[in-house]
Protein backbone atom coordinates (compact mmCIF):
# COMPACT_ATOMS: atom_id res chain seq x y z
CA UNK A 1 0.00 0.00 0.00
CA UNK A 2 1.38 3.43 -1.04
CA UNK A 3 1.26 6.48 1.09
CA UNK A 4 2.72 8.81 -1.28
CA UNK A 5 2.66 9.64 -4.89
CA UNK A 6 6.00 10.77 -4.94
CA UNK A 7 8.84 8.35 -5.91
CA UNK A 8 11.84 8.03 -3.42
CA UNK A 9 15.19 9.76 -4.38
CA UNK A 10 18.50 8.11 -4.52
CA UNK A 11 20.69 9.30 -2.38
CA UNK A 12 24.08 10.10 -3.51
CA UNK A 13 27.09 11.19 -1.39
CA UNK A 14 28.87 13.52 -4.32
CA UNK A 15 26.36 16.00 -3.52
CA UNK A 16 26.98 19.79 -4.64
CA UNK A 17 28.67 20.36 -1.64
CA UNK A 18 30.74 17.53 -2.14
CA UNK A 19 31.40 18.59 -5.95
CA UNK A 20 32.21 22.23 -4.96
CA UNK A 21 35.27 20.49 -2.22
CA UNK A 22 36.70 18.49 -4.67
CA UNK A 23 36.91 21.33 -6.60
CA UNK A 24 38.55 23.61 -3.74
CA UNK A 25 40.76 20.83 -3.08
CA UNK A 26 41.65 19.99 -6.82
CA UNK A 27 42.49 23.90 -7.06
CA UNK A 28 44.47 23.65 -3.83
CA UNK A 29 46.13 20.08 -5.09
CA UNK A 30 47.24 21.89 -8.42
CA UNK A 31 48.39 25.27 -7.55
CA UNK A 32 50.56 23.46 -4.63
CA UNK A 33 52.20 21.45 -7.28
CA UNK A 34 52.52 23.70 -9.51
CA UNK A 35 54.24 26.22 -6.90
CA UNK A 36 56.44 22.78 -6.43
CA UNK A 37 57.46 22.27 -10.13
CA UNK A 38 58.43 25.97 -10.41
CA UNK A 39 60.67 26.17 -7.40
CA UNK A 40 62.43 22.72 -8.86
CA UNK A 41 62.45 24.30 -12.33
CA UNK A 42 64.25 27.21 -10.94
CA UNK A 43 66.34 25.53 -8.83
CA UNK A 44 67.39 23.03 -11.91
CA UNK A 45 68.26 26.05 -14.20
CA UNK A 46 70.36 27.52 -10.78
CA UNK A 47 72.49 24.61 -10.72
CA UNK A 48 73.01 24.55 -14.66
CA UNK A 49 73.79 28.33 -13.84
CA UNK A 50 76.33 28.09 -11.62
CA UNK A 51 77.90 25.39 -13.17
CA UNK A 52 77.95 26.91 -16.34
CA UNK A 53 79.24 30.19 -15.07
CA UNK A 54 81.93 28.39 -12.32
CA UNK A 55 83.32 26.59 -16.17
CA UNK A 56 83.32 30.64 -17.30
CA UNK A 57 85.40 31.39 -14.30
CA UNK A 58 87.56 28.55 -14.36
CA UNK A 59 88.12 29.36 -18.34
CA UNK A 60 88.58 33.14 -17.34
CA UNK A 61 91.14 32.24 -14.47
CA UNK A 62 93.16 30.43 -16.90
CA UNK A 63 92.97 33.11 -19.68
CA UNK A 64 94.41 35.32 -17.04
CA UNK A 65 96.87 33.27 -15.92
CA UNK A 66 98.21 32.33 -19.25
CA UNK A 67 97.73 36.13 -20.01
CA UNK A 68 99.96 36.86 -16.82
CA UNK A 69 102.71 35.05 -18.19
CA UNK A 70 102.30 36.55 -21.41
CA UNK A 71 103.18 39.75 -19.66
CA UNK A 72 105.81 38.27 -17.55
CA UNK A 73 107.85 37.23 -20.41
CA UNK A 74 107.72 40.27 -22.57
CA UNK A 75 108.54 42.46 -19.52
CA UNK A 76 111.54 40.03 -19.44
CA UNK A 77 112.15 40.30 -23.27
CA UNK A 78 111.90 44.14 -22.62
CA UNK A 79 114.43 44.06 -19.96
CA UNK A 80 116.83 41.75 -22.46
CA UNK A 81 116.30 44.36 -24.96
CA UNK A 82 117.23 47.28 -22.80
CA UNK A 83 120.48 45.14 -21.22
CA UNK A 84 121.69 44.19 -25.15
CA UNK A 85 121.16 48.13 -26.42
CA UNK A 86 122.71 49.50 -23.52
CA UNK A 87 125.31 47.05 -23.56
CA UNK A 88 125.99 48.36 -27.49
CA UNK A 89 125.75 51.54 -26.87
CA UNK A 90 128.02 51.72 -23.88
CA UNK A 91 130.63 49.99 -25.47
CA UNK A 92 130.42 52.16 -28.53
CA UNK A 93 130.88 55.33 -26.37
CA UNK A 94 134.03 53.51 -25.04
CA UNK A 95 135.61 52.86 -28.25
CA UNK A 96 134.80 56.31 -29.17
CA UNK A 97 136.58 57.16 -25.54
CA UNK A 98 139.53 55.06 -26.24
CA UNK A 99 140.13 56.48 -30.06
CA UNK A 100 139.42 60.19 -28.37
CA UNK A 101 142.42 59.21 -26.09
CA UNK A 102 144.49 58.44 -28.61
CA UNK A 103 146.97 61.47 -29.06
CA UNK A 104 148.00 62.41 -32.52
CA UNK A 105 151.52 61.46 -31.99
CA UNK A 106 151.09 57.72 -31.13
CA UNK A 107 150.10 55.68 -33.65
CA UNK A 108 148.17 52.60 -32.86
CA UNK A 109 148.51 49.05 -34.41
CA UNK A 110 146.28 47.02 -32.80
CA UNK A 111 143.99 47.67 -29.55
CA UNK A 112 141.85 44.74 -28.08
CA UNK A 113 139.18 45.45 -25.59
CA UNK A 114 138.46 42.74 -23.06
CA UNK A 115 135.80 41.85 -20.59
CA UNK A 116 137.95 44.23 -18.02
CA UNK A 117 140.86 44.94 -19.75
CA UNK A 118 142.26 46.91 -22.64
CA UNK A 119 145.76 45.82 -24.45
CA UNK A 120 147.09 48.55 -26.97
CA UNK A 121 149.96 47.90 -28.90
CA UNK A 122 151.34 51.02 -31.19
CA UNK A 123 154.37 53.01 -31.48
CA UNK A 124 155.42 56.48 -30.06
CA UNK A 125 158.10 58.83 -30.55
CA UNK A 126 159.35 58.02 -26.80
CA UNK A 127 158.71 56.84 -23.60
CA UNK A 128 157.79 60.16 -22.55
CA UNK A 129 155.28 61.16 -25.14
CA UNK A 130 154.08 57.99 -23.93
CA UNK A 131 154.09 58.41 -20.18
CA UNK A 132 152.73 61.78 -20.00
CA UNK A 133 150.28 61.60 -23.16
CA UNK A 134 148.91 57.86 -23.07
CA UNK A 135 149.89 56.06 -19.90
CA UNK A 136 148.29 58.79 -17.67
CA UNK A 137 144.82 58.99 -18.51
CA UNK A 138 144.96 55.36 -18.64
CA UNK A 139 146.24 54.99 -15.17
CA UNK A 140 142.94 56.93 -13.86
CA UNK A 141 140.60 54.43 -15.88
CA UNK A 142 142.34 51.07 -15.21
CA UNK A 143 143.54 49.78 -12.05
CA UNK A 144 146.83 48.20 -13.28
CA UNK A 145 148.67 49.53 -15.82
CA UNK A 146 151.65 47.80 -17.28
CA UNK A 147 153.59 48.78 -20.24
CA UNK A 148 156.82 47.47 -22.06
CA UNK A 149 158.45 49.16 -24.74
CA UNK A 150 161.11 47.88 -27.60
CA UNK A 151 163.02 50.34 -30.12
CA UNK A 152 161.13 50.29 -33.57
CA UNK A 153 163.23 50.65 -37.10
CA UNK A 154 162.92 54.45 -37.72
CA UNK A 155 164.28 55.45 -34.01
CA UNK A 156 160.69 55.35 -32.47
CA UNK A 157 159.49 53.15 -29.48
CA UNK A 158 157.10 50.55 -29.83
CA UNK A 159 154.71 50.02 -26.90
CA UNK A 160 152.60 47.23 -25.55
CA UNK A 161 150.25 48.71 -23.04
CA UNK A 162 147.85 46.24 -20.71
CA UNK A 163 145.62 47.83 -18.66
CA UNK A 164 142.84 45.79 -16.19
CA UNK A 165 140.13 46.76 -14.12
CA UNK A 166 139.92 44.42 -10.89
CA UNK A 167 136.10 43.03 -10.87
CA UNK A 168 136.50 42.87 -6.74
CA UNK A 169 137.16 46.22 -6.66
CA UNK A 170 134.79 47.90 -9.16
CA UNK A 171 132.32 45.32 -7.39
CA UNK A 172 132.83 46.87 -4.03
CA UNK A 173 132.06 50.81 -5.39
CA UNK A 174 128.97 49.36 -6.76
CA UNK A 175 128.12 48.23 -3.57
CA UNK A 176 129.06 51.74 -1.58
CA UNK A 177 127.12 53.50 -4.34
CA UNK B 1 19.69 16.10 27.32
CA UNK B 2 19.70 17.10 23.73
CA UNK B 3 21.29 15.01 20.89
CA UNK B 4 23.26 16.68 18.95
CA UNK B 5 21.94 15.69 15.22
CA UNK B 6 25.05 15.69 12.18
CA UNK B 7 23.60 14.65 9.15
CA UNK B 8 26.29 12.23 7.50
CA UNK B 9 26.78 14.46 4.00
CA UNK B 10 28.53 17.47 6.87
CA UNK B 11 30.43 14.35 8.66
CA UNK B 12 31.92 13.61 4.97
CA UNK B 13 32.43 17.16 4.25
CA UNK B 14 34.64 17.41 7.73
CA UNK B 15 36.51 14.63 7.31
CA UNK B 16 37.44 15.96 3.64
CA UNK B 17 38.44 19.38 4.89
CA UNK B 18 40.25 17.72 7.96
CA UNK B 19 41.99 15.51 4.79
CA UNK B 20 43.01 18.16 2.39
CA UNK B 21 44.49 20.26 5.47
CA UNK B 22 46.38 17.33 6.67
CA UNK B 23 47.64 17.24 3.06
CA UNK B 24 48.53 20.61 2.27
CA UNK B 25 50.47 20.67 6.00
CA UNK B 26 52.10 17.48 4.85
CA UNK B 27 53.23 18.59 1.29
CA UNK B 28 54.06 21.76 2.46
CA UNK B 29 56.50 21.46 5.34
CA UNK B 30 57.64 18.90 3.88
CA UNK B 31 58.86 19.42 -0.07
CA UNK B 32 57.10 23.11 -0.33
CA UNK B 33 58.90 25.10 2.25
CA UNK B 34 62.57 22.73 1.68
CA UNK B 35 62.35 23.65 -1.79
CA UNK B 36 61.61 27.42 -1.49
CA UNK B 37 64.42 27.26 1.32
CA UNK B 38 66.83 25.43 -1.53
CA UNK B 39 65.19 28.21 -4.09
CA UNK B 40 66.61 31.29 -1.43
CA UNK B 41 69.61 29.84 -0.82
CA UNK B 42 70.94 29.05 -4.37
CA UNK B 43 69.37 32.35 -5.54
CA UNK B 44 71.48 34.25 -3.09
CA UNK B 45 74.69 32.00 -4.41
CA UNK B 46 74.08 32.75 -7.98
CA UNK B 47 74.22 36.05 -7.43
CA UNK B 48 77.62 36.21 -5.40
CA UNK B 49 78.66 34.26 -8.17
CA UNK B 50 77.64 36.58 -10.71
CA UNK B 51 79.11 39.37 -9.36
CA UNK B 52 82.19 37.13 -9.00
CA UNK B 53 82.29 36.53 -12.90
CA UNK B 54 81.94 39.91 -13.28
CA UNK B 55 84.36 41.44 -11.42
CA UNK B 56 86.56 38.37 -12.88
CA UNK B 57 85.29 39.47 -16.27
CA UNK B 58 86.34 43.12 -15.54
CA UNK B 59 90.46 41.79 -14.44
CA UNK B 60 90.32 39.95 -17.65
CA UNK B 61 89.18 43.02 -19.69
CA UNK B 62 91.87 44.65 -17.84
CA UNK B 63 94.73 42.19 -18.39
CA UNK B 64 93.67 41.73 -21.89
CA UNK B 65 94.31 45.23 -22.65
CA UNK B 66 97.96 45.63 -20.92
CA UNK B 67 98.42 42.41 -22.69
CA UNK B 68 97.52 43.74 -26.30
CA UNK B 69 99.31 47.63 -24.87
CA UNK B 70 102.60 45.71 -23.73
CA UNK B 71 102.83 43.37 -27.10
CA UNK B 72 101.74 47.19 -29.27
CA UNK B 73 104.37 48.73 -27.51
CA UNK B 74 107.36 46.21 -27.58
CA UNK B 75 106.48 44.73 -31.10
CA UNK B 76 109.90 45.16 -32.40
CA UNK B 77 111.67 43.64 -29.95
CA UNK B 78 109.23 40.70 -29.54
CA UNK B 79 109.75 40.32 -33.32
CA UNK B 80 113.25 40.60 -33.48
CA UNK B 81 113.38 37.61 -30.48
CA UNK B 82 111.20 35.53 -32.40
CA UNK B 83 113.35 36.02 -36.03
CA UNK B 84 115.04 33.50 -36.88
CA UNK B 85 119.01 34.63 -37.64
CA UNK B 86 119.82 34.76 -41.16
CA UNK B 87 123.64 34.87 -41.85
CA UNK B 88 122.55 35.92 -45.62
CA UNK B 89 120.44 38.67 -44.41
CA UNK B 90 122.78 39.81 -41.94
CA UNK B 91 125.34 40.57 -44.42
CA UNK B 92 123.03 42.24 -46.84
CA UNK B 93 121.95 44.57 -44.15
CA UNK B 94 124.82 45.87 -42.64
CA UNK B 95 127.77 44.83 -45.25
CA UNK B 96 127.38 48.34 -46.27
CA UNK B 97 128.96 49.46 -42.82
CA UNK B 98 132.66 47.64 -43.75
CA UNK B 99 134.58 47.03 -47.05
CA UNK B 100 134.35 43.16 -46.11
CA UNK B 101 132.41 41.46 -43.84
CA UNK B 102 132.64 37.44 -42.22
CA UNK B 103 130.78 35.45 -40.51
CA UNK B 104 131.33 32.31 -38.54
CA UNK B 105 128.22 29.64 -38.44
CA UNK B 106 126.17 30.33 -35.22
CA UNK B 107 126.85 28.40 -32.20
CA UNK B 108 124.31 27.49 -29.49
CA UNK B 109 126.40 28.85 -26.44
CA UNK B 110 124.23 29.08 -23.52
CA UNK B 111 120.88 30.02 -22.22
CA UNK B 112 120.48 33.17 -20.41
CA UNK B 113 117.78 33.16 -18.33
CA UNK B 114 114.90 31.89 -20.68
CA UNK B 115 116.36 32.69 -23.55
CA UNK B 116 118.87 30.95 -26.11
CA UNK B 117 121.67 32.40 -26.81
CA UNK B 118 123.78 32.00 -30.33
CA UNK B 119 127.28 33.04 -30.51
CA UNK B 120 129.04 33.94 -34.06
CA UNK B 121 132.48 35.22 -34.73
CA UNK B 122 132.69 38.31 -36.60
CA UNK B 123 135.91 39.59 -39.07
CA UNK B 124 135.49 43.08 -40.51
CA UNK B 125 137.57 45.49 -43.03
CA UNK B 126 136.69 49.02 -42.75
CA UNK B 127 138.44 52.35 -43.13
CA UNK B 128 137.66 54.18 -39.83
CA UNK B 129 136.35 53.48 -36.53
CA UNK B 130 133.48 55.63 -37.66
CA UNK B 131 132.03 52.55 -39.77
CA UNK B 132 132.01 50.60 -36.62
CA UNK B 133 130.15 52.87 -34.41
CA UNK B 134 127.57 53.10 -37.44
CA UNK B 135 127.49 49.55 -37.30
CA UNK B 136 126.82 49.15 -33.66
CA UNK B 137 124.02 51.75 -33.98
CA UNK B 138 122.23 49.78 -36.87
CA UNK B 139 122.71 46.27 -35.15
CA UNK B 140 120.17 47.86 -32.29
CA UNK B 141 117.91 48.64 -34.79
CA UNK B 142 118.00 45.31 -37.18
CA UNK B 143 116.03 42.51 -37.17
CA UNK B 144 117.89 40.55 -34.81
CA UNK B 145 118.78 40.72 -30.83
CA UNK B 146 122.24 41.07 -31.31
CA UNK B 147 124.86 42.51 -28.88
CA UNK B 148 128.23 42.76 -29.85
CA UNK B 149 130.52 40.97 -27.11
CA UNK B 150 134.14 40.96 -26.10
CA UNK B 151 136.52 40.38 -26.98
CA UNK B 152 136.84 42.92 -29.80
CA UNK B 153 140.47 43.22 -31.37
CA UNK B 154 141.00 46.05 -33.81
CA UNK B 155 144.28 45.89 -36.12
CA UNK B 156 145.84 48.14 -38.92
CA UNK B 157 146.51 46.58 -41.67
CA UNK B 158 148.06 49.40 -44.04
CA UNK B 159 145.08 52.19 -44.59
CA UNK B 160 142.87 49.79 -43.36
CA UNK B 161 141.35 48.37 -40.01
CA UNK B 162 140.48 44.92 -39.42
CA UNK B 163 138.16 44.08 -36.53
CA UNK B 164 137.57 40.59 -35.08
CA UNK B 165 134.75 40.83 -32.35
CA UNK B 166 131.83 38.42 -31.50
CA UNK B 167 128.29 38.46 -31.53
CA UNK B 168 125.41 37.18 -29.41
CA UNK B 169 122.34 36.68 -30.72
CA UNK B 170 119.42 36.00 -28.49
CA UNK B 171 116.11 34.13 -29.22
CA UNK B 172 112.91 33.17 -28.08
CA UNK B 173 112.88 29.35 -25.86
CA UNK B 174 110.78 27.80 -28.81
CA UNK B 175 112.41 28.95 -32.24
CA UNK B 176 110.10 26.49 -33.47
CA UNK B 177 107.60 28.51 -33.29
CA UNK B 178 108.94 30.90 -35.63
CA UNK B 179 108.07 31.16 -39.30
CA UNK B 180 109.53 32.20 -42.29
CA UNK B 181 107.47 35.00 -43.28
CA UNK B 182 108.71 36.27 -39.54
CA UNK B 183 112.00 36.26 -41.34
CA UNK B 184 111.44 37.39 -44.38
CA UNK B 185 109.89 40.93 -43.67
Amino acid sequence: MKYSYLKSRKKSALTADMQLLFVFFSITFFMLVLTYLFLSFKDYRFAQDEMDMNQKKIDLNININTMQNQIAFIEKQNALAEMVHTKNTVLKDSITNLFDLVPQRITLSKASLLENGLILHGITPNKDVYNFMLQAPLRSIFHRTYSSFYPAQNGWMNFVSTNYIDKVEEELIDEED
Amino acid sequence: MKKIEISRQNIYIAVLSVLLLIFVLIFSFSLLIPQGKEYRIKRAEIKNITKELHEIENYHFEILELLKKMQGDNRNTITALETKFSKERFLKQHKEFFNTLTLSQRVQVDNEGEFIVYDVNTSSQMNSPKSFYNFLDAINKSDWMIGVNFPIEFKRDGEMIYSTFSMKIYSNPKESNTTESNTAK
